[in-house]
């Protein structure tokens, strides 16, 4: 048993893929605002969640990730028009394939935190984080070797 | 049967005698016992060599793509005033025909490209069901008649019903007939049961999920990775695959578990609303992985999230090229207020 899987000192490890314009300055604002949350999520700021490779979800995980997370803009506020729309169905699809196959669902979560949202986003990841810190450390699509 | 087959032949002389077309991509056939391969006509004389029988297994529409997608690239080193068009028939069936749409619809090649020569169908014979018919024997000699297959094997003669040794996806097909086609040849009544599409997969779903995993984790670990299922894809058709690019390096190639899950995973996503089910993946799996399982999976969430069937409308683009306003949103995360 390494490290990582004994109960007592785990700590769930996070990987919170977020755009550029909503979400990260919802953790920004969060952090001016000084409202705390867990600090086990690695953020990851991307353009735009309609620019995130669904195999960077799966590569997350599969490099020891316990949960993946993509926040973007709010459907209809997107700073491309449309890039988070088109995101939506990819990750529908993702997310119910992973389901099929036997993955837990709380591994991958999506959702949406605007720019003014600090509250919300702090809230999200504590919510992520007892999400994934209940299912403990992801045993499934992860590197062994 | 013989009546399109002699049809087929016709149509395709016809069309490479008033060079209508360079060449006719077709089924010939192959050269073991219950087999039919996949061949290119160039010459009328040579026409007689096309096939059309339910051993005529994979998909042509690949073959349609590396030919003009060829073409294409080698174009590009003429003189634009030396360029010349390619055109290529392609004997099409329900699942060849829908694939054909697919790279239509997705700008691999244009309409005035491809003369389709559609086909009926009534399903293929699936390798794997005839190999048990004979026992794991060699197949020595084999023959169709009346709807009853024949095998003689070193010890001794077995028979089966046609129906019985079809593929699985054959069995279940909505499309018996080309859903676009230039040349339509002969009919045949829709053999297939195919309102018992999905049960497959969700008697699946209604396993618990740790059998699910048990299950995918077996299958994956049966793949050698040897990317038939790629090649013989026709929704496959990338120049470099993700599966071989280095920079960036989507996927290890060690021998871990974990690498062949994530290249089976993601080969599959990358088929949501593309797939035609033709089954020529499984047809060619070396080790007999169960890909099919987790294929119609994505075509039946393509089809009720989304309301799209693969290749079925040359003007509905893919699902996930496209999206719709009131798309559904219950996977989307929502904490607990003050939590």
């Amino acid at each position: 048993m390494t490290d990582k899987e004994s109960a007592k000192e785990w700590e769930p490890k996070i990987v919170a893929i977020v755009c550029n314009w909503c979400t990260y300055a919802g953790a920004d604002l969060a952090g001016i605002s000084r409202i705390q949350y867990p600090p086990n999520v690695r953020i990851i700021r991307v353009p735009c969640t309609g620019r995130i490779n669904p195999f960077y979800i799966l590569r997350a995980l599969q490099e020891g990730a316990d949960g993946v997370l993509v926040s973007g803009c709010h459907p209809g506020e997107c700073h491309y028009i449309t890039g988070n729309l088109t995101a939506r169905r990819k990750f529908a699809a993702l997310k119910s394939f992973l389901g099929y196959i036997g993955l837990e669902g709380d591994r991958t979560l999506f959702t949406w935190v605007s720019a003014s949202e600090g509250d919300r986003f702090a809230q999200v990841i504590r919510g992520v984080t007892d999400a994934v810190r209940a299912l403990g450390p992801a045993r499934k699509l992860v590197k062994r070797m | 049967m013989e009546n399109v087959e002699k049809k087929l032949r016709e149509e395709a002389k016809g069309l490479l005698a008033e060079k209508k077309v360079d060449v006719v991509v077709g089924y010939e056939k192959g050269t073991l016992p219950l087999t039919a391969t996949p061949c290119f006509i160039t010459t009328p004389e040579e026409a007689d060599r096309l096939v059309w029988n339910p051993f005529c297994v994979l998909n042509l529409a690949k073959f349609v793509h590396d030919l003009l997608d060829q073409h294409h690239e080698a174009q590009k080193r003429v003189k634009p005033e030396a360029r010349r068009k390619k055109v290529v028939g392609v004997v099409a069936r329900g699942c060849t025909s829908r694939s054909l749409v697919i790279q239509l619809q997705e700008k691999q090649y244009g309409k005035d490209e491809i003369v389709i020569l559609g086909v009926p169908c009534g399903g293929y014979l699936d390798g794997k069901k005839l190999a048990a018919l004979a026992g794991g024997e060699e197949v020595r000699e084999g023959a169709l008649s009346e709807g009853k297959i024949v095998v003689k094997t070193v010890s001794g003669e077995r028979q089966a019903a046609l129906k019985d040794l079809l593929a699985d996806n054959c069995l279940v097909c909505h499309f018996n007939q080309p859903v676009i086609a230039d040349i339509q040849t002969g009919e045949v009544a829709p053999v297939a049961e195919a309102e018992k599409e999905y049960d497959p997969v969700t008697a699946f779903e209604n396993l618990p999920p740790e059998a699910r995993w048990a299950y995918f984790e077996k299958e994956m670990a049966k793949c050698i990775r040897c990317t038939a299922c790629r090649n013989v894809c026709p929704s496959c058709y990338c120049r470099i695959c993700f599966a071989e690019q280095s920079q960036p390096r989507w996927v290890d190639i060690g021998a871990d578990a974990s690498d062949t899950q994530l290249f089976q995973l993601m080969r599959m996503y990358h088929m949501v609303g593309r797939c035609v089910d033709c089954g020529s993946c499984t047809a060619v799996c070396p080790m007999g992985v169960d890909l099919r399982k987790f294929l119609k999976k994505l075509d039946k969430d393509a089809f009720e999230m989304f309301g799209h069937r693969a290749g079925v409308s040359l003007e509905e683009p893919a699902p996930l090229g496209a999206y719709r306003e009131t798309d559904g949103e219950e996977f989307i995360f929502e904490p607990k207020a003050g939590g």
